[in-house]
């Protein structure tokens, strides 16, 4: 099962998300590979790594997906990027059956689910992740550019289901989730009522997720019981918050099993 | 092939509906006069004060039924009495004034070691008004 994170827009959180989601899967004994299609390869950064050039060895050197990765974590591997996946980019232009060449790699990788970390970009990279995904998770703030986003990221992907790509699914997830002003209230009204079920419950804003990313440790490791993990306390119940995600993309791995 | 032109309104996830409802729930408090806003906050404060004073104790009905005709003789808080009446009861067990050894049974229950079983003559307490 291949989940690609995905919005036009930079800065909603979508490396944060696939970072926090794959360790999240792992621990629930998941087998999983995380792919950094950005060439800002802020994966590896995540994970206290140095950025490395695994996706062009994978593409352009045609080595095989079990060289390139980077064991993190058990049950957790990475194919790593850096300023050579922009390289990446122009060898895959000028490929024949460019649009499917990283599904045809990923399609044989003995993982249980693979996520894609999308560049904020429409080039033929993203095309290539969006066409290798089942399920596409677009990460949004509640401000309209980034909703503007969002709307962009579906009209591309109604252009390949046009050409044949069959998506399981997608689900809009709002990040930098702050439920006290009236602007998030109207955007998140809009959102709802335009794609009822496809909205995910959302991650509430945490100053955590900065920290986290900057000791190198997964959300899991750093700040297990943040509001960023745990959601919003609504009386007994908590509200949103990667561990509702997790319980939300499992249901999707099985229902799709 | 005709088509349906009647579009159901699709279901939300369940936590994105609750936590849109408790927002849209606050969004329109916030609109009422600051008179009202500030009774409801009230209000809010007081339920959540509460919580803590809360307990929940299964009581043989006669015993309950006892402390309500109390209460309502001396026009007085049914809780009060019941406080007054624990309290008292936690300082006869620790001046060692109360005697537990005669009740006690043991317990077939994982959860405790012991039973209470108390003689009718405790719990059948029928409240009588005190003659003036």
């Amino acid at each position: 099962m291949i989940f690609a994170f995905a919005n036009q827009k930079g800065g909603v959180g979508k490396t944060t998300t696939a970072v926090t989601l794959a360790d999240g899967l792992a621990r629930l004994n998941k087998r999983v590979l995380l792919v950094d299609l950005d060439p800002q390869g802020h994966l590896a950064l995540s994970f206290g790594l140095e950025k490395s050039p695994g996706l062009y060895r994978l593409i352009c050197l045609d080595e095989p997906l079990s060289a390139v990765v980077i064991p993190l974590r058990p049950n957790l591997d990475l194919v790593a990027g850096d300023k050579q996946t922009e390289m990446v980019k122009r060898q895959i232009t000028l490929a024949d059956f460019r649009d499917t060449k990283l599904s045809d790699i990923l399609s044989h990788a003995a993982y249980d689910v693979v996520l894609l970390d999308m560049a904020p970009s429409l080039d033929v990279l993203h095309i290539n992740g969006l066409i290798a995904a089942d399920w596409v998770v677009i990460p949004t703030r509640l401000d309209a550019l980034a909703v503007d986003g969002v709307k962009e990221i579906l009209t591309t992907m109604a252009e390949i289901s046009r050409n044949g790509h069959l998506y399981r699914g997608y689900s809009i997830l709002p990040t930098f989730f702050d439920r006290t002003t009236r602007e998030t209230l109207l955007q998140f009204e809009e959102l709802t009522r335009v794609f009822g079920a496809n909205v995910w419950p959302p991650v509430p804003q945490d100053t955590r997720v900065r920290e986290t990313a900057a000791y190198g440790q997964t959300l899991w490791e750093y700040s297990p019981n943040s509001t960023s993990v745990e959601g919003f306390k609504d009386g007994r119940q908590r509200l949103g918050g990667y561990r509702q995600l997790l319980g939300r993309m499992l249901e999707v791995i099985d229902g799709c099993g | 092939m005709a088509v349906d032109k009647k579009q159901r309104r699709s279901a939300l996830d369940p936590a994105v509906a609750d936590l849109l409802k408790g927002m849209q729930q606050k969004q329109a408090e916030a609109q009422l006069p600051r008179r009202e806003r500030e009774r409801i906050s009230r209000e809010r404060a007081k339920i959540q004060s509460r919580r803590d004073q809360r307990a929940t104790y299964d009581l043989p009905p006669s015993v309950r039924e006892g402390i309500r005709l109390l209460a309502e003789d001396l026009r007085l808080p049914a809780s009060q009495l019941a406080t007054l009446a624990l309290a008292r009861f936690l300082q006869d067990y620790q001046n060692g004034s109360v005697e537990l050894g005669k009740y006690k049974q043991p317990s077939r229950s994982p959860r405790y070691d012991w039973n209470l079983v108390f003689p009718d003559e405790l719990i059948s307490v029928v409240h009588r008004k005190k003659s003036a």
